[in-house]
């Protein structure tokens, strides 16, 4: 019997080269459970997913049987072969990676004499790159309406009153004008190209100062320093436990009045409460969104600012990304079954491999 | 009233430069600014006697059009009559609003500010081209009715990167759009009337507007209104472009032919059009708003505070300059060639 990959939310584009990468080598199954109880007995013997070996995860899948927190890590560690999860998309933050790490270091215990046998618990994948130039296209298209005020003219010219509420005296071309990027990873370093075509000046803070980065990409050295001279801020970390509330009313009050924040990262790296004041009061003139802190929720005060520009975290989205997207996360799948271990490792979780490497 | 500088008038709008105007003009003229309400008072000013008497100059932005209309054969036979106003300062690059071949005839010159809009025309034409490729106005629309993205089809958003942009015209803002563009990069095509001598060589001619409609992705329309372009893009060069296409037009209406669209609309042909100028501004064919991939603008390819500021300067520039030198530097194409 062939080792079982589950797939845990539907594959759309690539369904016919699926097949044909796991012929002979996986079977596919789907999702069957609507709670988590079922999902979670169903890996025994005689259950849907048994000989269950890795799964395929998109985020929409937590409708039904929640995120891939702690609990749900351990009792998966417990009760399937599952040992490797291969996120379909770059953001993990619904994966406890830590719950995966912990797995692993338990089993190593009970196995003291089978050191050769070490299993660095679960491990997981994700998929960066795939949406870097989707993503990036996004922060401009923000930047642009913001700046330009164009959602507001849309929906005014749609309601009827062309272009009355606009008023031209309060908008602004991108060129000249200074970008700060907070994290230059691919997605920061790609929106910043597309920006430096205008020109605009870019700035940057990033945990480390990047190693190959254009000359025209000009380091700060603190989050407070490029919120003191940015025009726009755009976010590009990803969302763990360092960077929830990193953006917080300190950091929103240094940015200078009339400041435009952008986010196509994720909703919780802002202090939501710290930005609607701020919006409120005018000291932000806009803000770009392509994430909220609890979606599909969005907070109804949001609406209520014309000059926001608001997308359904679509930013990453389109037939093209969506098919990398899945081709790349189904490969990390195919190459931990065939070969142990998958491209694309998470970075919380790579020491762990390098610790196995060395027995 | 006795004054020895010559007179110049401001006709229209002048929101930012002020006191650029009054730098330019200190010692060569002296500034009046047309209040007429209607047509008839303003043609009245201009006779022996009224207010606008002795100018020699016109700063005119097409907000005047609300009062006393556009500068048609009648107000250019007026201006002429005058024996005195020799030069017109438009602010804006296109011009149809002037009857230029009247201005010709008269011997008065017309300048208009080719450049200064560049930049914020093509971002207005970048920014129609990313939303209607990726689907975005109908996005942001799903999400402030509720329904966050659950109406939409991702299949139906396409990056940008890769994709052909065929621009109509490749003057000052075609070329600035390409230029942005070519950050992805998009593939980048054009016709012109003729192949352009500045266009970088990844920018590649094409030498049939039929051959641009086949080639490209997303045409973008980048010519002025005149006689020989209302309907350049018709029902033909629409059915030549590729099922899917997108149109994207920050020019004129008029150059397309709406009805057309629409259909192109309505059976799939167009998967969306990103519009910024329509035929009969401020009404809007009720038809496009039918479509939610449609992305709609209310003409504001030039406005926002930067480039307004830059255009007025670069009138009021003309105007100085055609004083002080007899010349103005943006002296419109059509009477170029008759100096």
């Amino acid at each position: 019997m062939l080792p079982r990959v589950l797939l845990c939310g539907e594959i759309k584009y690539v369904q016919d080269e699926s097949k044909e990468m796991f012929h002979g080598i996986a079977e596919l199954v789907h999702l069957v459970s609507e709670s988590r109880s079922h999902f979670l007995s169903s890996f025994g013997p005689g259950g849907p997913y048994e000989g269950t070996v890795a799964l395929y995860r998109l985020n929409k899948s937590s409708e039904l049987i929640g995120k891939f927190d702690g609990p749900l890590i351990h009792a998966l560690a417990d009760k399937s072969m599952v040992r490797w999860i291969a996120q379909n998309s770059s953001g993990y933050d619904e994966i406890d990676v830590q719950a995966c790490k912990e797995r692993g270091k338990f089993l190593s215990q009970n196995q003291l004499f089978l050191t050769c046998m070490f299993v660095p618990g679960i491990l997981v994948s994700n998929t960066p790159g795939a949406n870097d130039d989707a993503t990036a296209s996004a922060a401009l298209y923000l930047m642009l309406s913001c700046l330009r005020h164009f959602s507001m003219a849309e929906r005014s010219l749609r309601s009827g009153t062309w272009k009355t509420p606009y008023n031209a005296a309060q908008t602004h071309d991108a060129t000249g004008r200074t970008l700060g990027i907070l994290g230059l990873g691919c997605i920061g370093l790609r929106f910043a190209h597309f920006a430096h075509a205008f020109p605009m000046r870019i700035i940057y803070f990033s945990r480390t100062k990047a190693e190959s980065v254009p000359d025209w990409c000009e380091y700060v050295s603190s989050i407070e320093e490029l919120c003191k001279q940015a025009d726009i801020l755009s976010l590009h970390v990803p969302l763990n436990q360092s960077t929830a509330g990193m953006v917080g009313e300190k950091e929103i009050r240094t940015l200078r009045r009339g400041s435009v924040l952008l986010n196509t990262s994720r909703g919780r790296i802002v202090d939501q409460e710290a930005m609607i004041r701020a919006l409120e009061d005018g000291h932000l003139s806009s803000v770009g969104l392509d994430v909220y802190p609890d979606e599909p929720r969005v907070d109804p005060r949001l609406l209520t600012f014309p000059r926001c520009t608001l997308l359904p975290h679509i930013g990453g989205e389109s037939a093209e990304s969506y098919r990398r997207r899945e081709l790349q996360a189904l490969g990390n799948v195919k190459a931990f079954v065939l070969g142990g271990v998958g491209e694309d490792i998470v970075p919380e979780l790579r020491t762990e491999i390098g610790k196995s490497t060395t027995l | 009233m006795s004054s020895r500088q010559p007179r110049i008038l401001i006709c229209g709008n002048l929101v930012w430069a002020h006191e650029d105007a009054r730098q330019l003009f200190d010692g060569l003229a002296d500034i009046v600014v047309m209040d007429s309400p209607n047509r008839p008072d303003f043609l009245a000013g201009l006779k022996t006697g009224g207010r606008y008497h002795g100018i020699v100059g016109i700063y005119r932005h097409n907000t005047s059009a609300d009062h006393i209309g556009v500068f048609d054969e009648e107000i250019i036979d007026a201006l002429a009559e005058t024996g005195t106003v020799q030069w017109i300062a438009h602010n804006g690059a296109g011009y149809d609003q002037i009857d230029v071949l009247r201005c010709a005839k008269k011997g008065i010159s017309v300048s208009n500010t080719p450049g200064a809009v560049d930049d914020a025309t093509a971002t207005t034409a970048l920014y129609l081209v990313i939303s209607c490729l990726r689907n975005y106005a109908w996005a942001e629309q799903s999400l402030r009715q509720g329904t966050f993205k659950s109406v939409l089809n991702p299949g139906r958003a396409h990056d940008v990167t890769g994709r052909t942009l065929g621009i109509l015209g490749l003057g000052g803002i075609g070329l600035r759009l390409a230029h942005l563009v070519h950050a992805f990069p998009m593939r980048v095509v054009y016709y012109s009337r003729n192949k352009s001598a500045n266009a970088p060589e990844w920018c590649e001619y094409i030498d049939s507007l039929e051959g641009l409609c086949r080639e490209s992705d997303v045409l973008s329309v980048h010519v002025p209104l005149r006689n020989e372009t209302v309907h350049l893009v018709g029902e033909k060069e629409i059915r030549t472009m590729k099922k899917g296409s997108i149109i994207v037009n920050t020019a004129r209406g008029k150059v397309i032919d709406e009805e057309a669209m629409i259909r192109a609309l309505a059976d799939g042909h167009l998967s969306s059009v990103g519009l910024d100028v329509y035929p009969n501004e401020p009404f809007i064919n009720p038809r496009l708003l039918e479509f939610p991939q449609n992305v709609l603008l209310p003409h504001m390819g030039t406005e926002n505070q930067d480039s307004q500021r830059h255009m007025e300067v670069r009138a009021l520039t003309n105007l100085r300059d055609f004083l002080r030198d007899g010349q103005g530097n943006d002296l419109i194409p059509e009477l170029r060639s008759r100096l």
